[in-house]
């Protein structure tokens, strides 16, 4: 028998649209960190924009929470719905339009990222932000994550190209942020909404800025013996002035573990690193550009460099790159996805210093990050079931975060804190900083409703615990 | 293992200062170096405070390595102070503000000022890493930090930029920094006055294989005051190595006819309008740029001595008024654009309109912020 809530919703968006079993919901009880699994109380899945309002609108009469969830692709735990409703937008794809004279583009939630730059493509367009997952992740998570992805090095992230934003609140009221149609001209409530974590509302429709697609892209592979020459060779690069599109690292397991699986890419795997290195811009003056990161990357100490220019190769070199997570699959049956930023000339004493309590508790680091951002994504294949190997892991991890805050950095550069994170915010803010984003949380989301207990924890929020205890 | 950076003896006097202020009911008036205290959209004057607090002398570098591309400098520092710390270095920092490099940091990012160079690098908001502030309940806060990519937390950061300290003052920020590139060249090419002209230039700019750093259309009167030639001009600042700015000046050469001008071009253009004048700029989608020109044209006509200037990346026009109290507007279909009034002069600008869950969120914003209206009352106000 449905519940009320259930009926209510039924209503609104159809009975096979509203999830309630157990084995109906057992999908949704995880995002992209299979380590969280809770069972969310049920699912709601709108099919348009009207639907998402009417659902969001009979939640606040009912004064139940809710999670807003994209594609499920998050990577901290933020879309996890524990025993509240979880509202699903991923039926929400279409592009509304493409406005290719300005550059903007207007498209619902649930659009999956790649395939807003497949249809701006024939004309000339691509929408910047890659986020590695872009096959699958949808521009409303990217929005709620602030997402970024290799190309952020020189583009920027979610948050600089989203121009406006119409979301729902979690009250049911209904507004457009920021100004498609010139400048901002009051708060920048685009850039508190971007990042926000799915905790200040639902959106409904972004109007994202399009960028043309460069005249020339050159993809180069640089393979190195040790992992701090191919470090000192990102500072080099990046030291004399040149903004590649992308510059990434990936190291040894990585490489193996990749080549080992059906996204083999051609990386050397006995090199202690790869670095691949893209340059994009104007065909007049690329190939000089590309002659002085190869003589650079040498002198740092690369062995060989390889410049690929043609679409099919360079996929394939991206490729490698892209899946590496899902190639880590095959080393052990579980993974622990990290995520921090460290300033870049920390990075070859970072890299150093996760080797070290790598060895000391004896587990697998396999580094594969955004070298050119300082953004480290160091992770560990281990098996769950084995409680002595995930205690020394956890300890791993929580090493590891010390040291990059340790070095200046901070906990998260693109996956956000959802979760995952929570425990690591009293590290890096002050109780008035985290105070301060409870106050713009309430801005929003008053009744502190939409994706509650996320972000920022609760015992940093003395407000939040007069919050009455908001399950139906 | 915490890393949470000291409040300074600076920061922790301003707070104390907001602290009495607001003990006082003493509405404080928040300035740097006092060249934007015309602005903050609708300005409510019967309201502006006679207490100012100043934080120019909350003044230095606080962090700067080179090798991070980022620095990290007290609000009250001054772009002059910062650009001659990075030169040494051979780097930048890509806020070039209209006005001069006396203003602060911290005003540039509080207001959200954007010049020029927004067309390559863009605006304050991009460039923002972290800041520090006092808000309006004398609490010292933080948001973002001193790396490229972060995203821990809720974004402080842009909530306080463009807030023109309305909601805290920013004491602190931490912004990224840009190689000074191989080759810097500014072109100037005169180009013809009309709208249909406007659009060949911009339709020219989407057709380009690269992005100049800064492009801007400046009116003959505008132009004559910046390089002398009284003539439309299109002043374009491209940049790369050798090779691609060869490439990029024969793109631009075929706009037109270069013209002369002196190396502080660029400054005199951000210091164009004389004191006291009435400043504002219209903005929409950039392929509506040819119509913005000719509203300010429109304008220009019946004002003396107007001057005004486009920046096609952005779809934004500027004007300027030298004689507000003779200032003849009639905006006619403004409503079509974004008005944003820098300085009013004196001048009564329309009210704006504001969707009223946009007006609730603002209010909510400043009573959590600012409630007793401490900081900057009667600034970023929609209705007077």
């Amino acid at each position: 028998v449905p519940s009320a809530l259930a009926s209510a919703l039924a209503a609104i968006v159809g009975p096979s649209r509203v999830l309630e079993r157990d084995s109906e919901l057992l999908t949704y009880s995880s995002d992209g960190l299979p380590q969280y699994n809770v069972r969310p109380q049920l699912a709601v899945f709108p099919g348009t924009r009207d639907e998402v309002i009417a659902v969001v609108r009979e939640l606040a009469a009912r004064k139940v929470p809710f999670v807003p969830r994209g594609a499920g692709t998050g990577l901290s735990g933020g879309a996890l719905a524990d025993g509240i409703v979880l509202l699903g937008m991923h039926r929400l794809r279409r592009i509304i339009s493409i406005d290719a004279a300005n550059g903007l583009a207007v498209v619902e939630p649930g659009v999956v990222n790649a395939n807003l730059s497949r249809a701006t493509a024939p004309f000339g367009l691509y929408y910047a932000p890659d986020p590695s997952s872009q096959t699958a992740c949808t521009i409303g998570g990217n929005v709620a994550e602030n997402a970024g992805g290799p190309h952020c090095l020189k583009y920027g992230v979610t948050t600089n190209h989203v121009v406006a934003v119409t979301a729902v609140l979690a009250s049911g009221e209904v507004v457009t942020l920021g100004n498609a149609g010139g400048e901002n001209d009051g708060y920048d409530l685009v850039g508190a909404f971007v990042g926000s974590e799915g905790c200040f509302g639902v959106t409904l429709e972004v109007t994202v800025r399009l960028l043309k697609l460069p005249e020339a892209v050159r993809t180069m592979l640089a393979d190195f013996m040790s992992i701090d020459s191919a470090a000192r060779a990102v500072s080099a690069i990046v030291a004399a002035g040149i903004v590649p599109a992308a510059l990434e690292m990936v190291d040894q397991p990585t490489v193996r573990a990749v080549e080992a699986s059906i996204y083999a890419a051609g990386y050397p795997t006995d090199a202690a690193a790869v670095l691949l290195i893209e340059l994009d811009g104007a065909t007049a003056g690329i190939e000089y550009d590309v002659a002085r990161v190869e003589q650079l990357v040498r002198d740092a100490g690369a062995r060989t460099v390889r410049t690929a220019t043609d679409p099919v190769e360079r996929a394939r070199l991206w490729q490698g790159r892209k899946k590496a997570f899902g190639a880590m699959g095959r080393l052990a049956p579980h993974l622990v996805v990290q995520d921090a930023v460290v300033p870049r000339t920390q990075l070859p004493a970072v890299l150093a210093e996760i080797q070290r309590i790598a060895d000391e508790t004896r587990v697998v680091v396999c580094n594969v990050f955004h070298a050119g951002d300082g953004n480290l994504h160091p992770n560990i294949p281990y098996d769950a079931n084995d409680e002595k190997e995930a205690s020394r892991v956890h300890e791993a991890m929580r090493r590891i975060m010390a040291a990059c805050i340790a070095a200046g950095g901070t906990i998260t550069g693109e996956h956000g804190i959802g979760v995952d994170k929570l425990p690591y915010m009293d590290a890096i803010f002050s109780p008035a900083s985290l105070d301060a984003m409870c106050a713009l949380r309430s801005v929003f989301d008053p009744d502190r409703r939409s994706n509650p207990q996320k972000v920022v924890p609760l015992h940093a929020c003395r407000e939040w615990f007069a919050a009455p205890a908001a399950r139906p | 293992m915490t890393t949470m950076l000291d409040v300074g003896a600076g920061t922790a006097a301003i707070a104390a200062r907001v602290c009495d202020a607001i003990d006082t009911r003493t509405p404080l008036r928040v300035v740097g170096a006092g060249t934007w205290l015309g602005g903050g959209l609708v300005a409510d004057s019967a309201r502006t405070p006679t207490e100012t607090l100043s934080v120019r002398e909350h003044a230095g570098i606080v962090d700067y390595v080179a090798g991070d591309f980022t620095i990290t400098a007290r609000a009250g520092t001054t772009l002059a102070e910062i650009a001659a710390v990075t030169a040494r270095e051979n780097q930048w920092l890509t806020l070039d503000p209209m006005g001069s490099d006396a203003g602060t940091l911290g005003a540039t990012i509080a207001t959200a000022s954007a010049g020029p160079l927004a067309t390559g690098f863009g605006g304050p908001r991009d460039i923002v890493l972290g800041l520090e502030a006092v808000t309006g309940r004398g609490a010292v806060i933080r948001g973002g930090g001193r790396v490229v990519k972060n995203v821990a937390g809720f974004d402080l950061t842009r909530l306080l930029t463009g807030a023109w300290g309305t909601l805290g003052i920013v004491t602190e920020v931490s912004v990224r920094l840009r190689a000074r590139p191989e080759c810097d060249e500014t072109i100037a090419i005169t180009i013809g006055a009309s709208p249909a002209d406007v659009a060949h230039v911009c339709a020219s700019l989407q057709t380009w294989p690269f992005a100049p750093m800064a492009m801007e259309l400046l009116s003959a009167s505008l132009a004559q005051r910046v390089t002398g030639a009284a003539t439309t001009v299109a002043l374009i600042r491209i940049s790369g190595n050798e090779r691609d700015v060869r490439a990029q000046a024969a793109a631009v050469d075929m706009l037109g006819l270069r013209v002369p001008f002196d190396a502080d071009v660029w400054t005199r253009y951000r210091s164009a309008e004389p004191t006291g004048a009435c400043v504002f700029r219209l903005s929409a989608p950039r392929t509506r740029l040819p119509n913005l020109w000719e509203m300010a044209t429109r304008i220009a006509a019946a004002n003396d001595g107007a001057m005004y200037s486009a920046t096609p990346a952005r779809g934004v026009v500027r004007c300027i008024l030298p004689q507000p109290d003779r200032a003849n507007l009639s905006l006619g279909s403004a409503n079509e654009a974004t008005l944003i009034v820098e300085q009013a002069a004196g001048v009564a600008f329309p009210a704006r309109p504001v969707d009223a869950t946009i007006g609730q969120l603002e209010r909510r914003l400043r009573d959590a912020f600012n409630p007793t209206g401490t900081l900057n009352p009667g600034v970023m106000v929609r209705t007077s």
